[in-house]
């Protein structure tokens, strides 16, 4: 895929300048000072050469195949470029060009045609406004950064150019080497998609690094990614993410939602591994280009001093990592070598005085127990040891096994030779301890990701056509809320058990109600125009008796008058008190970007407060469901805290997953809740309490 | 005896208090006073007894010792509002009639309170203007000022109560709109032979709110200053504006509450800052600690509620239409003003009470 653009045989470049310092001169003198091979056409019609090559006044007068042009010619010349490109049968461009959609108004059209105008003529694109690409095996440097990496088996996309600019430059000095570079600009044309996949198949990249602001097509590309992180890991870093989507929740389900969950849950959906930061983008990827991935979960690390290794014990235990004791046989190896003050156990605190050949030993004991999975060698740069030479005795251990070895020789000044020499031969090299662990517990993770089943998506077949008929309803009435009535019947036809129950205009029929449910009830309002009925004190639980059930619907229908004399009081709903049981929340909510999603959480008047809720995209496969109940805080009280019972979790499961399905059936929802959902013990079910479903998009 | 029926020309115009300041101005001058409300909308049960809330403040208020029952014959709670328009309801009129003669028994003077304005109450077939004639009392209208074009109602209802009528009370007339009562109305009133009984001006104090009382009304929680929930709110304001023009805005404002969204920490630091009394955040978005913990070493409560800074603005407005008269303090400065804005010499005089 887009083999012209990193292979091309033959590049031009349309506005190629004879003036250094423009980006036409820069973009034609990086082509050809890097090496590349192929043939390279200037193009400007007022020159008859620049830098040595002979250049034509347009595309057409070119005589040799063109497989690539690189557009450097202003905004409104640019889709006359493209035409010449169909007529020449070039396919492929890069448009380095900016004033388009960034630029306002009038750019965001001209955008448009452009992508009309591609499309007719046949030119796949990658831009406008970009930094341009590079490709250090095809040594293609088609664009204006100062500098080629090293060539190296990291593929990097951005949407940044600046951001290019900035890895690049970072990555000059230590060497770190890449395969690709890729500035998307616009994406007008070229998505991440397209260049996931590209990387995908491209057997120079090992590890696929991106930069994203945004995603256009939030399915897709969660689509895209989940085949490709079954190949190669992925790694992004998603910048952008602000509370401002909150803002436009209605209800408080929505609130908890916002765009950070939504991408977060897609990552984890689509096996992304996400980095946080640039710091964390870089790390990840020297990793994973240089280490492989370690096969299980237990961990060694082996240190010259106490300090650093207790930090990355601790780092170990906020991760997925374990630290376990290796087995006696090489704890007794490593007593024979190890002064008796060492520590034997993990970590392996080797002391000051180490040199490299009692490193190396070490090293070769601990991963002499097959049950460790990776190794982290710590160095604190003391007097007697001699960095370079440890450097080098990791580098021996290293190359003769298939497991992850990573260290952390801390310090700069002693320490940037060693690192060199490290990165060179293919062991990372971190400046803090915490850092190595992140790394080493992002590799892990990406190990479970491979390690999952394909996923099952349960379907729940035939409830839908039983349903239609309350969206049809809602729609006819032009309302974007469920009634209360409306909500039961469809979380019945859907199988969710719920508290009988009973409407009552009058106290009278409030306790004929009562008696025919039997005693204790719960009372609630009726009125279209309250939602959240606990707000105003319009729920009372708990009724034991005729007096109770009396004072309840005074009490409840005379608040009600008293705040909100406005609203119409339909009556009251008497309920079936449900035995007790723990409360959690499940919701629908929409994103823009990736539309609908499920979420769950802890339930209760706290919900809020806490945030512990955990997402989703829809449709949920049955792991997603597992996964998302584990993730919130609260697990712990669903599992029994002190000798409880086990509350039904999988009843749980269920019914987000039947959540999901309300979801697929009824594109129309924007936001839903069932809350609270009674988790009864193990066995026993779930009931749903109460519920709120709203639609939207007409 | 005389009765005087308090009613008005749509409803909260501060009928209430201008009741409870007649009465008790009128127990002072040496007057056995009874009061009766044909018709409670604010259902409360006292001891029991199914009652009417302002009924019973201001039963307390004249120190009355008539039975509680009697008060407030009809109270609509849910079950009679269901009952009258599902079935309908007979009798009302004779029970209200029954409840006022046994309290008009030995009173010099009964004042009857009015519900909405005289011509509600058809459907119960208790219309103000019905239950005035059936009981042969005389009218005083409380009207809200809100400009000349108010007298198109006094004159209608002039022309309905006849000879019962006694003549107005403008009530919370505000400085704005004070030039337009004395230089437009009154002499259009005077020339239509309508007596002017009182202009009272509005009071901010009287108008205010506590935060409990206001956190109840939005249906809030409140986050924090527990102890400070009996603030009184007299207006409030908008957050939205940029931080330096916010200050300056909030400062203005004497005991104000500012609505803000709840992700406007900038907001919410400068009218803590600036003195409000309460902070109403919307869009159920809580605080960050920051905020929290400034909130209460100034101690300014901080409630949060479910909607948007919009609605709960209209609710508001909405709300200050009706208020409560719970505090104690607020009532008796309500009270004083009657008092003082009322012409009880000419009051007296129309009611045919020879008096001091």
């Amino acid at each position: 895929m887009l083999d012209n653009f990193f292979r091309a045989q033959s590049i031009a470049v349309v506005g190629a300048s004879r003036s250094p310092g423009k980006v036409g001169y820069d973009i034609l003198k990086n082509i050809i000072q890097y090496g590349y091979d192929g043939s390279v056409y200037p193009i400007n019609p007022g020159a008859p050469e620049i830098l040595g090559k002979k250049a034509y006044p347009s595309l057409l007068d070119v005589p040799g195949e063109i497989d690539l042009a690189v557009i450097v010619v202003p905004s409104h010349n640019v889709l006359e470029i493209i035409d010449q490109c169909g007529t020449r049968k070039i396919d492929s461009a890069i448009i380095i060009t900016a004033g388009f959609k960034e630029s306002g108004i009038e750019g965001s059209k001209l955008e448009q045609e452009l992508i009309k105008k591609a499309q007719e003529a046949g030119v796949r694109f990658i831009g406008p406004n970009c930094l341009g690409i590079i490709d250090t095996h095809s040594k293609i440097n088609a664009s204006f950064a100062a500098g080629m990496p090293a060539k190296g088996s990291i593929g990097f996309f951005s949407q940044s150019g600046a951001l290019c600019l900035a890895v690049l430059d970072r990555a000059l000095p230590d060497e770190i080497g890449f395969s690709k570079f890729i500035s998307m600009g616009n994406k007008a044309d070229i998505t991440d998609m397209d260049i996931m996949l590209a990387l995908a198949e491209d057997d120079n990249t090992k590890v696929i690094l991106g930069y994203i602001e945004g995603v256009s097509d939030g399915r897709k590309f969660m689509e895209v990614a989940r085949e490709v992180s079954r190949k190669k890991p992925i790694i992004i870093l998603k910048s952008g993410i602000t509370t401002s989507g909150a803002k436009a929740a209605s209800s408080h389900t929505g609130a908890l939602a916002g765009r950070e969950a939504a991408f977060d849950a897609a990552f984890k959906q689509s096996g992304i591994i996400r980095a946080h930061t640039l710091n964390e983008l870089f790390n990840f990827a020297l990793a994973f280009a240089n280490q492989p991935v370690p096969r299980g979960p237990n961990t060694a690390i082996i240190t010259n001093s106490g300090g650093p290794g207790i930090l990355a014990a601790d780092a170990c235990d906020k991760s997925n990592l374990q630290l376990i004791p290796l087995r006696k046989e090489y704890v007794d190896e490593l007593r024979t070598f190890l002064p008796p003050v060492a520590s034997f156990y993990n970590p392996i605190d080797i002391l000051g005085d180490s040199g490299a050949e009692r490193y190396e030993k070490a090293l070769t004991t601990v991963l002499k127990d097959d049950r460790i999975n990776s190794i982290m060698v710590l160095l604190t740069p003391t007097a007697v040891v001699d960095v370079e030479a440890t450097a080098q005795a990791v580098i021996n251990v290293a190359r003769l096994i298939d497991r992850p070895v990573m260290t952390s020789f801390m310090g700069k000044q002693r320490i940037d030779a060693a690192a060199k020499i490290l990165l060179k031969h293919g062991v990372p090299n971190y400046s803090y301890p915490e850092e190595m662990v992140s790394s080493l517990n992002a590799m892990y993770r990406y190990h479970l990701w491979l390690q999952k089943p394909e996923k099952n998506f349960p379907v729940y077949d035939g409830y839908r056509d039983k349903a239609t008929h309350i969206f049809q309803t809602v729609k006819r009435d032009n309302r974007d809320r469920l009634y209360e009535l409306e909500v039961r019947d469809l979380l019945q036809v859907y199988g969710f058990r719920q508290p009988k129950s009973l409407f009552a205009r009058t106290s009278e029929e409030a306790l004929a109600a009562a008696k025919e449910l039997g005693f204790p009830v719960v009372m609630k309002i009726v009125s279209p125009q309250i939602s959240h009925k606990s707000d105003i004190g319009g729920v009372k639980i708990n009724l034991q008796n005729k007096t109770d059930v009396e004072i309840a619907f005074f009490d409840i229908t005379t608040r009600v008058r008293y705040i909100l004399p406005s609203a119409h009081i339909a009556g009251v709903l008497v309920q079936e008190m449900v035995p007790s049981g723990r409360e959690v929340i499940m919701g629908i909510t929409s994103d823009p970007q990736f539309g609908h999603m499920i979420m769950f959480g802890l339930g209760g008047i706290y919900v809020e407060v806490l945030k512990d809720v955990s997402f989703r995209i829809a449709p949920l496969s049955r792991e997603d469901a597992y996964e998302m109940i584990r993730e919130t805080k609260a697990f712990p009280l669903l599992r029994g805290v002190r000798g409880e019972t086990e509350a039904d979790i999988e009843a749980i499961e269920n019914s987000l997953l039947v959540l999901s399905q309300i979801a697929s059936d009824f594109p129309d929802i924007i936001e839903a809740d069932i809350n609270p959902l009674l988790v009864r013990n193990r066995g026993k079910g779930v009931v749903a309490i109460d519920a709120r479903f709203t639609i939207g998009g007409g | 005896m005389i009765s005087l029926y308090v009613g008005s020309t749509s409803g909260y115009t501060g009928k209430t208090l201008i009741t409870m300041g007649l009465g008790h101005r009128f127990i002072r001058d040496g007057l056995k006073v009874g009061y009766i409300k044909p018709v409670g909308i604010l259902p409360v049960k006292v001891n029991d007894v199914l009652t009417d809330n302002d009924a019973w403040r201001i039963y307390r208020a004249l120190e009355m010792k008539d039975p509680l029952p009697e008060i407030c014959p009809v109270v609509l709670t849910q079950e009679l509002e269901v009952k009258s328009y599902r079935e309908g309801i007979k009798g009302l009129m004779a029970k209200v009639v029954k409840s006022y003669n046994q309290i008009a028994k030995d009173k010099d003077v009964m004042l009857i309170g009015g519900y909405g304005s005289i011509y509600t109450g058809s459907y119960l077939g208790l219309r103000g203007l019905d239950v005035i004639n059936r009981i042969n009392a005389k009218a005083v209208l409380v009207v809200k000022y809100e400009g000349e074009y108010i007298v198109d109602y006094i004159l209608q209802a002039k022309k309905d109560l006849k000879d019962r009528f006694l003549g107005v009370i403008l009530n919370k007339v505000t400085q704005e709109l004070k030039q337009s009562a004395y230089d437009y109305t009154m002499p259009f009133l005077q020339r239509k032979n309508i007596d002017i009984l009182g202009i009272i001006p509005h009071d901010s104090i009287v108008g205010s709110i506590t935060v409990e009382e206001l956190n109840e009304m939005l249906g809030g929680k409140v986050l924090c200053c527990h102890d400070k929930l009996t603030n009184l709110v007299e207006h409030f304001l908008i957050g939205a504006m940029q931080v330096d023009k916010a200050i300056e805005y909030f400062k203005k404002m004497r005991n104000n509450a500012v609505i803000v969204g709840g992700d406007r920490a900038d907001i919410q630091l400068s009218a803590i800052e600036s003195g409000s009394v309460c902070l109403i955040l919307t869009g159920e978005l809580y605080p960050g600690e920051i905020i929290l913990s400034v909130a209460e070493q100034k101690n300014i409560p901080i409630l949060v509620v479910r909607e948007d800074t919009y609605s709960i603005a209209k609710k508001l407005e909405k709300l200050s239409v009706r208020l409560r008269l719970r505090d104690k303090a607020k009532v008796e400065r309500g009270m004083n003003m009657v008092n003082e804005h009322v012409n009880f010499s000419l009051l007296y005089k129309k009611m045919g009470i020879n008096h001091m």
